[in-house]
C-alpha cells in the first residue's frame, strides 16, 4: 500500500509499524522504548507523529500503515513536544553531562575516568558513547532542563554474576522486561511498584541467579542506557576494533561481534543480523567466551614429560619427541580421540593424519548420539540434517522430548517459543520437569525409559481406521498394525505413568493439521535401548507426517562426522573408545579432545592437544597448546547443517597454534604426504575436492553471507522413508531397599574442549554447577540433606562425589547428575556410566564424611 | 417524582436475598430474554433503547455488543467493570450491595445476547463486603438454576466469577482490567486491537459497567421505546448520580438522563451546606474538567457536557463551596493521579508526580513565579500523548482548574 511520510510517497507493508517504515526510508524519528525485535509498546512517547485528518498525536512505534495515510514526522510543534517529553525522561536519569555545554571537550579529554561504580554523569558511565539517550538528546538538540533532576538513589545490584543492575540510570523503557518475557520466555525481570515509584526488579528483589535466570544477556543487549552493564567491561575504555565471528562452543552457531582493544577481548555480544541467532545468544557466548580465551588454565607452551615432570619446550623439540615415539607403534596399537569442537579443517587434517600416517582405525569422537548414526544407516534415513532452525517457528505442533533445550540449545528454544506464541501446541515429554515446561500445552512426566511405550501407544490411538496406502512404504505396515494391536492400553499407561486422558489429548493434538516437529535431546537416545526409542518415534513420525529433529551439542559435530567420509574409520563414540582402551590393546593415545584419566594403566604414551590445562592432563606424556577458535579461522557446521566461517579475532595466545598446523607439522615430521598447508583455505580446497557435500563451500562466499547447507532438503518434500520394525525394550530395572534411587545422566553441554565452563567459571558455577547432583525436595527432606552439601552416589560397582542441589526438576525417587568425559575420577558420573554400560542406574546416596 | 428503576426497591428489607427479589418479580426479564427472545432481538432492543455506557466513556452499549465477532471458535467473555475507582463515584457499590440480583440478571441477559458462557465481575479490592454479598447472591442464583449448566432450564450455560482487584485505579480502564484478571500487573494495553476482538485471554470480550448491565432487565421489561423516553435528552433511561461534597444531602440520586446540574444540586441534594455560596462543581468524577458556579445551568448529557468542555463521566458530582481553597482541590487531584499513574508512559508518570510536587510546594507557601507555567506545560504534555485516557483525564482536569482559577492560584503563590 502507499503512504506518505513527510511528503515522500512510500510503498509500505502492512505488518510493519510507521516507525520501522520511516527508519527503512532514512527518516529519523527519535525513540527509546521501541526495539525492532520486540512487539510494539509505546511507553516513551518520543516517536509521536501527526496523521493528516486525525486529531492528536500518535506513537509511530505502535501505529500500522493504512492506505493513503499522510504522516508528518517533523514540525516545530512536534519538536517542542518531543523536547518536553525528553526533558521529563531525563529528570529520572543523571543528566548533567547530557546537556553540558562542554561535552565535546570532555569526550576528547576524559575518555575513561570510571573508577567508581556510582554513575552520576555520562563520563562515569560504561555506556558512554553507545547510549541511546545521548543519541536522542543530540538529535533533539536539548540544551537545558527546567526542573531539578531526581536521583532514585536505588542500591546498585551487584550480587549477580556477569552484569550489574543500576536502576538509577533506568528510563523504564521496559525492553529488558519484554525481551526476557517475549523472546526468552523466562520472565525473571518485571516491573515492580506503580506510578512514579515504578522500577524494574525481581520477585522480592532476589538476585537473578536465585530465580532461575540463565544469564543469556538479552536484557543487557537491549538496554538503551547504562542501567544494565557487563561487569567485566565496566571500567574498560572503548574498543579500537570490532570483529565478527561464529561462536564455537555449541551447535547453534551464533554470530558474535567481538570488541577488542590492544589485542585483548573486551566483550562478545550477539549480532542482530546473525542468520541463526538474530541478536540472541546465551551465557556461553555472551559472557563466558571472554573468560575462556584468557583463562589462567590456558596452555601457552608445548610440554613434554622429562624425568616424570611436564616441562616447557620449543615446538621443534616437542614435535620431534612425539614423532619419534609414535613411529614405534603399529596402527592397531594407537587410538585417536577427536574433539567435535574443532573446525572442519582441523578435523580433516587430524583424520588424514590418523588414517594415512598413524594408520589406525580406532578414531572416535564424543558424538553424543551414536545410536542416531546407527539408526540413520539402518533405516536409510537422513536424520542428522533434515531441518532448518527458522522453520521451527512455523510449526503447529511441537513434541519436545528429553531435552533441557532452553539451556543446551537456546536458539532452538527461542524458535519453539515463537511457534508457541503463534499458537502452536507444545507437548513436553520428559521424566524431568524443566522450568521451560510451563510454556507447554501438555506436559507428560513419564517414567524414565518409557518413551518407546508412549509413542507406540499414541500410534495405536491414532491408527484407528488408517489405511495402508496412506503410508509411504508398506513393507512393514501389517507387521506394524499387528504389533500396535497387541499393546494393552491400561498396562501401557501404567508403565508410562500417565493418565488415559493425557494420552488421548496428546494423540488429539498430533492429529491436527499443519507442520509438526519431534525434537529430542541426547537423553532420548542415551538409554541402552536408544534404538527402540528412535524406532518408535520414527514410525510415529511417518504415521503423522511429522519431522524429526535430533539436537546435538558440540559446535562442529556435524562437520567432524562429514569430514570423516573419505576415511573409513570414524563413527565410534566415546564409550566405544573407552571400551577399546579398557581392553588393553591400545598402547598410544593421541587426543585433541578429552582423555579418560583411568585409561593410563595399559597405555604407554599419551599425547594431548588442547587449549586448557586440567587434572587429567597430568598423565599425558606430551601436551600441545592448541589455539581457540577465536585465534584462527575455519568453518563450523551447525546443528541444521549450515556451514559457517569463523574468523581470526585475536592472535594466538603464547606459543599456542591452530590444531591443523600442529597436526600438519607432526604429519610432515613423520614423512606423511600432503601436509604442506599454509592456511586453512588450502585445506578447505582439498575437502571440497574429496567430499561432495562441501563442493559449494568458498570462504569468500561465506564471508558475503551466502547460506550454504550440507544435505539441503526442503521441509515440504515428500517422505519416502520406511517403517522400521519395532521391539519394545524391557522396563526399567527395579530399585531395591539398598539402592532406592534411580540415577539419570544428563549430558553436560557447557564444555569447550578440555575446559568445563560450569566448573571453572564462577558465575556459571552459580547457575549450573557441573558437580551438582539434583535431588527432589521431598527426598532431600527425608535424607536430611541441604543445598550444597557434599554427597557420594554409590551404585553396586562404582561411586562418585558431588554437591546436593535440591530442585523441582527431578521427581521423587530420581537423582540427576551431569556427565563429562573428562571429569576428575572422584567426581566422574561418566565413569560410572561407561563402566556399567547402563544409562539409568539404581543407586544410594550417602553423606560424605 | 420521577420514575425510579434501579434504586426503586432499595428501601425493601433484605432485597439482596433471592426470595425477596423474586417476590418483586425478579429474574422475570432474564427469564423472558433467555426463553422467549432471540439474541438478535435483544440486541436490537438494547440498541434502540439508546443506553449509553455508565462507566464514563458513554459508549452505546448495544453497539459495543455488536462488535463481538459472531463466527469465532474461541470462547467469549463478559467482564463486569465493578472497579469503581473514580473519586466521587459510589453508585455501583449501592447497586451491588442493595440489589446484587439486578446485576446478575443484567449479566444473564447480556451473556445470552452475545453468546457468552463465562462472566467475570472485576470488583474493586476495597469492596470486600460487597464482594461477599455478590458471591452469596451468585450462590443463590446457581441454587435456583438461574446460573450454571442450564439457565432457566434452557441449553444456555453461564458461569459467573467474582474477581477482586488489588486497589489500583488504573484497573478500571478496560484493558488494564483484562490484564489484571489474567494475573498480570494492571497496565493498559495498546488499542487497537480492542477487547471486542482480542480481549481477555486473547478472546473476544465485552467490558460493561455495573450500572449499564443493571439497566438491561428494565429494557427487556419495558421495551426499548419506553426506556428511551425516560431520558430527558437524547439518551435513554435514568442515571444514578453520586453527589458528594459540600451539599446538605449527599448520596445517590436516580434521575432521568439529561436533567440539569443545578436541579440536582439545589432541588434534590438540598443545596449548599450552611447556606454558603457555590464555588465550583466537578460534574463527572475528578477526571471531568471543573465547572464554575455560573456554568451549572447545563443538562447532564454526554454530548452537551462535552460541548461545555467537561464530561459526564461516571456522573459523580463533587460540589465545592466558597470556603474551599482551589489549591486543596488541586492537591487532592494531583495526589491521586501521581499515585495512580501506572508508570508506563513517561509524560504521565513523570508529569503527574512533578505537578504534584509543585502543587505541594505552593501549598507550603514556597511557590515560585514560573510554577503556573510549568504546571500548564507538564499538564498539556500529557493530554493526547499517552497510551490510555488516564493521562488525558489528569491533564484536562488540571488544565481546566489552572485556566478557570488562575487568579486564585496566582494569589496563593504571591502570598
Amino acid at each position: 500500500m502507499k503512504i506518505i511520510i513527510d511528503k515522500k510517497e512510500i510503498i509500505a507493508e502492512n505488518n510493519k509499524t510507521i516507525l520501522d517504515i520511516a527508519r527503512e526510508n532514512d527518516i529519523y524519528i527519535p525513540s527509546l522504548c521501541n526495539h525492532s525485535k520486540l512487539s510494539p509498546y509505546g511507553a516513551c512517547r518520543l516517536c509521536i507523529v501527526e496523521i493528516k485528518g486525525r486529531k492528536g498525536y500518535f506513537p509511530s512505534c505502535s501505529i500500522f500503515p493504512e492506505e493513503g495515510m499522510n504522516i508528518k514526522t517533523d514540525s516545530p510543534k512536534l519538536k517542542r513536544l518531543r523536547r518536553n517529553i525528553l526533558e521529563l525522561i531525563l529528570l529520572e536519569h543523571p543528566n548533567a553531562c547530557l546537556i553540558c555545554g562542554e561535552k565535546e571537550n570532555c569526550d576528547e579529554y576524559k575518555s575513561t575516568i570510571r573508577k567508581v561504580s556510582e554513575v552520576t554523569g555520562c563520563v562515569l558511565c560504561p555506556s558512554n558513547g553507545t547510549c541511546e539517550l545521548q543519541e536522542v538528546v543530540n538529535a533533539l538538540n536539548l540544551k537545558s532542563i527546567r526542573f531539578p533532576s531526581l536521583y532514585r538513589d536505588s542500591e546498585i545490584r551487584k550480587n549477580d554474576p556477569f552484569f550489574d543492575r543500576n536502576y538509577n540510570l533506568c528510563i523504564l523503557c521496559g525492553r529488558c522486561v519484554r525481551v526476557c518475557h517475549e523472546i526468552r520466555g523466562v520472565s525473571v525481570l518485571s516491573f515492580v511498584y506503580r506510578g512514579s515509584k515504578t522500577t524494574i526488579g525481581t520477585v522480592l528483589d532476589w538476585n537473578l541467579h536465585e530465580l532461575g535466570c540463565q544469564f543469556c544477556g538479552a536484557c543487557v543487549d537491549v538496554c538503551p542506557t547504562g542501567a544494565l552493564t557487563e561487569k567485566s567491561k565496566k571500567y574498560e575504555q572503548s574498543p579500537d576494533r570490532k570483529e565478527r565471528t561464529i561462536c564455537g562452543i555449541c551447535s547453534m552457531g551464533c554470530e558474535l561481534e567481538v570488541e577488542i582493544r590492544n589485542g585483548r577481548i573486551l566483550s562478545c555480544y550477539p549480532r542482530k543480523d546473525g542468520p541463526v541467532n538474530e541478536g540472541q545468544a546465551c551465557v556461553r557466548g555472551r559472557f563466558a567466551l571472554k573468560e575462556i580465551v584468557c583463562h589462567p588454565k590456558r596452555i601457552h607452551y608445548p610440554l613434554i614429560r622429562k624425568k616424570k615432570k611436564l616441562e616447557e619446550v620449543s615446538w621443534d623439540e616437542a614435535i620431534d619427541f612425539i614423532a619419534e615415539k609414535l613411529k614405534t607403534y603399529k596402527g592397531s596399537q594407537v587410538a585417536c580421540i577427536l574433539s567435535s569442537q574443532v573446525s572442519c579443517e582441523d578435523s580433516y587434517v587430524f583424520q588424514k593424519f590418523a588414517n594415512n600416517v598413524l594408520k589406525t582405525k580406532n578414531i572416535g569422537t564424543i558424538a553424543a548420539n551414536p545410536d542416531l548414526e546407527r539408526f540413520s544407516q539402518k533405516s536409510d534415513c537422513e536424520l542428522m540434517s533434515n531441518f532448518r532452525i527458522r522453520d521451527i517457528s512455523k510449526a503447529k505442533v511441537i513434541f519436545l522430548i528429553d531435552s533441557n533445550v532452553s539451556v543446551s540449545n537456546p536458539i532452538i528454544w527461542i524458535e519453539i517459543l515463537k511457534a508457541v506464541s503463534n499458537g502452536a501446541k507444545l507437548v513436553v515429554i520428559d521424566s524431568l520437569r524443566w522450568p521451560y515446561s510451563r510454556q507447554a500445552t501438555i506436559c507428560l512426566q513419564i517414567k524414565p525409559g518409557t518413551e518407546s511405550y508412549l509413542f507406540a501407544l499414541i500410534a495405536k490411538l491414532l491408527l484407528g481406521e488408517e489405511q495402508e496406502e496412506n503410508f509411504p512404504n508398506t513393507e512393514y505396515f501389517n507387521f506394524y498394525r499387528e504389533f500396535l494391536s497387541k499393546i494393552q492400553m491400561s498396562e501401557a499407561l501404567e508403565a508410562i505413568g500417565i493418565e488415559e486422558k493425557e494420552a488421548k489429548k496428546t494423540a488429539e493434538i498430533l492429529n491436527e493439521d499443519g507442520l509438526k516437529y519431534f525434537i529430542f535431546g541426547s537423553g532420548f537416545t542415551q538409554y541402552s535401548w536408544g534404538i527402540s526409542n528412535l524406532t518408535s518415534l520414527w514410525n510415529l513420525s511417518l504415521q503423522t507426517q511429522a519431522r524429526v529433529i535430533p539436537l546435538t551439542f558440540e559446535s562442529n559435530l556435524k562437520g567432524v562426522l562429514q569430514t570423516s567420509r573419505p576415511f573409513s574409520a570414524m563413527k565410534k563414540d566415546f564409550a566405544e573408545i573407552y571400551k577399546i582402551i579398557s581392553d588393553g590393546k591400545i598402547k598410544a593415545l593421541y587426543s585433541n579432545g578429552p582423555i579418560p584419566l583411568y585409561s593410563k594403566k595399559s597405555i604407554e604414551f599419551i599425547v594431548v592437544q588442547d587449549s586448557f590445562m586440567n587434572e587429567n592432563l597430568m598423565v599425558a606424556d606430551a601436551v600441545l597448546p592448541a589455539s581457540t577458535f577465536l585465534e584462527t579461522e575455519g568453518t563450523f557446521v551447525n546443528v541444521e547443517g549450515r556451514i559457517q566461517k569463523f574468523n581470526k579475532v585475536i592472535d594466538p595466545l603464547g606459543e599456542s597454534r591452530p590444531d591443523w598446523w600442529i597436526v600438519a607439522q607432526l604429519g610432515k615430521r613423520m614423512r606423511g604426504k600432503g601436509f604442506d598447508y599454509k592456511k586453512p583455505s588450502e585445506i578447505m580446497a582439498e575437502i571440497k575436492r574429496k567430499i561432495p557435500e562441501f563442493k559449494n563451500v568458498s570462504y569468500n562466499q561465506l564471508k558475503k553471507g551466502i547460506e550454504i547447507f550440507i544435505n539441503h532438503k526442503e521441509t515440504g518434500e515428500k517422505r519416502e522413508e520406511k517403517l522400521t520394525p519395532l521391539k519394545l525394550p524391557p522396563l526399567l530395572m527395579d530399585i531395591n531397599e539398598e539402592y532406592p534411587f534411580i540415577l539419570l545422566f544428563e549430558y553436560n553441554s557447557d564444555i569447550y574442549r578440555g575446559f568445563v565452563l560450569n566448573r571453572e567459571i564462577k558465575g556459571m558455577k552459580l547457575i549450573r554447577n557441573s558437580r551438582w547432583i539434583q535431588i527432589n525436595t521431598e527426598d532431600a527432606k527425608k535424607l536430611e540433606l541441604t543445598d550444597g552439601e557434599s554427597i557420594v552416589v554409590e551404585s553396586e560397582l562404582r561411586r562418585f562425589k558431588g554437591y546436593v542441589r535440591i530442585s523441582e526438576v527431578v521427581p521423587s525417587g530420581i537423582v540427576l547428575a551431569s556427565f563429562l568425559s573428562n571429569e576428575e575420577k572422584d567426581f566422574s558420573a561418566a565413569h560410572m556410566m561407561f563402566f556399567s554400560g547402563l544409562k539409568t542406574l539404581p543407586i544410594k546416596i550417602k553423606r560424605e564424611c | 417524582m420521577t420514575e425510579k428503576l434501579l434504586t426503586k426497591h432499595f428501601g425493601t428489607e433484605n432485597l439482596f436475598r433471592i426470595d425477596v427479589y423474586l417476590k418483586l418479580n425478579g429474574y422475570q426479564s432474564a427469564r423472558k430474554a433467555v426463553l422467549e427472545m432471540m439474541p438478535e432481538e435483544i440486541l436490537n432492543e438494547v440498541k434502540a433503547a439508546n443506553l449509553r455506557g455508565r462507566g464514563g466513556a458513554g459508549f452505546p452499549a448495544g453497539v459495543k455488543w455488536a462488535f463481538i465477532p459472531k463466527d469465532v471458535q474461541k470462547p467469549k467473555y463478559l467482564c463486569v467493570n465493578a472497579d469503581e475507582g473514580e473519586p466521587g463515584t459510589f453508585k455501583d457499590r449501592y447497586i451491588m450491595n442493595h440489589n446484587p440480583h439486578l446485576l446478575l440478571e443484567g449479566i444473564i441477559i447480556a451473556s445470552f445476547c452475545v453468546g457468552i458462557n463465562t462472566a467475570f465481575i472485576y470488583i474493586r479490592g476495597e469492596y470486600e463486603m460487597v464482594a461477599k454479598r455478590l458471591e452469596q447472591a451468585i450462590a443463590e442464583a446457581y441454587a435456583n438454576g438461574f446460573l450454571g449448566k442450564k439457565v432457566f432450564g434452557s441449553d444456555f450455560h453461564l458461569e459467573v466469577i467474582v474477581h477482586r482487584g488489588a486497589g489500583a485505579y488504573i484497573c478500571g480502564e478496560e484493558t488494564a482490567l483484562l490484564e489484571s484478571i489474567e494475573g498480570k500487573p494492571g497496565n493498559p494495553r495498546l488499542k487497537p486491537p480492542f477487547p471486542a476482538s482480542i480481549g481477555l485471554f486473547k478472546c473476544p470480550t465485552v467490558v460493561n459497567n455495573v450500572e449499564t448491565l443493571s439497566n438491561m432487565p428494565f429494557i427487556i421489561a419495558f421495551g426499548a421505546e419506553k426506556f428511551r423516553r425516560l431520558g430527558l435528552q437524547n439518551d435513554g433511561g435514568t442515571r444514578i448520580f453520586s453527589v458528594s461534597g459540600k451539599v446538605k444531602e449527599p448520596g445517590i440520586y436516580e434521575l432521568p438522563t439529561g436533567i440539569s446540574l443545578r436541579e440536582i444540586i439545589f432541588n434534590h441534594a438540598g443545596g449548599i451546606q450552611e447556606g454558603k455560596r457555590l464555588k465550583a462543581v466537578i460534574p463527572g468524577g475528578i477526571s471531568a474538567p471543573i465547572l464554575k458556579a455560573d456554568e451549572i445551568d447545563i443538562h447532564m448529557d454526554f454530548d452537551l457536557l462535552i460541548e461545555a468542555k467537561s464530561m459526564l463521566g461516571s456522573a459523580a458530582i463533587i460540589v465545592i463551596d466558597e470556603d474551599t481553597s482551589i489549591l486543596d482541590v488541586l492537591k487532592i487531584i494531583t495526589t491521586f493521579y501521581s499515585h495512580e499513574s501506572c508508570g508506563k508512559c513517561s509524560p504521565c508518570r513523570i508529569g503527574n508526580s512533578w505537578i504534584h510536587k509543585i502543587v505541594m510546594r505552593i501549598k507550603e507557601g514556597k511557590g515560585e513565579k514560573d510554577d503556573i507555567e510549568n504546571i500548564i506545560r507538564l499538564a498539556s504534555n500529557m493530554v493526547g500523548k499517552t497510551l490510555c485516557p488516564l493521562g488525558d483525564a489528569a491533564g484536562m482536569a488540571i488544565l481546566t482548574i489552572m485556566e478557570k482559577f488562575m487568579k486564585e492560584i496566582e494569589s496563593c503563590i504571591e502570598n
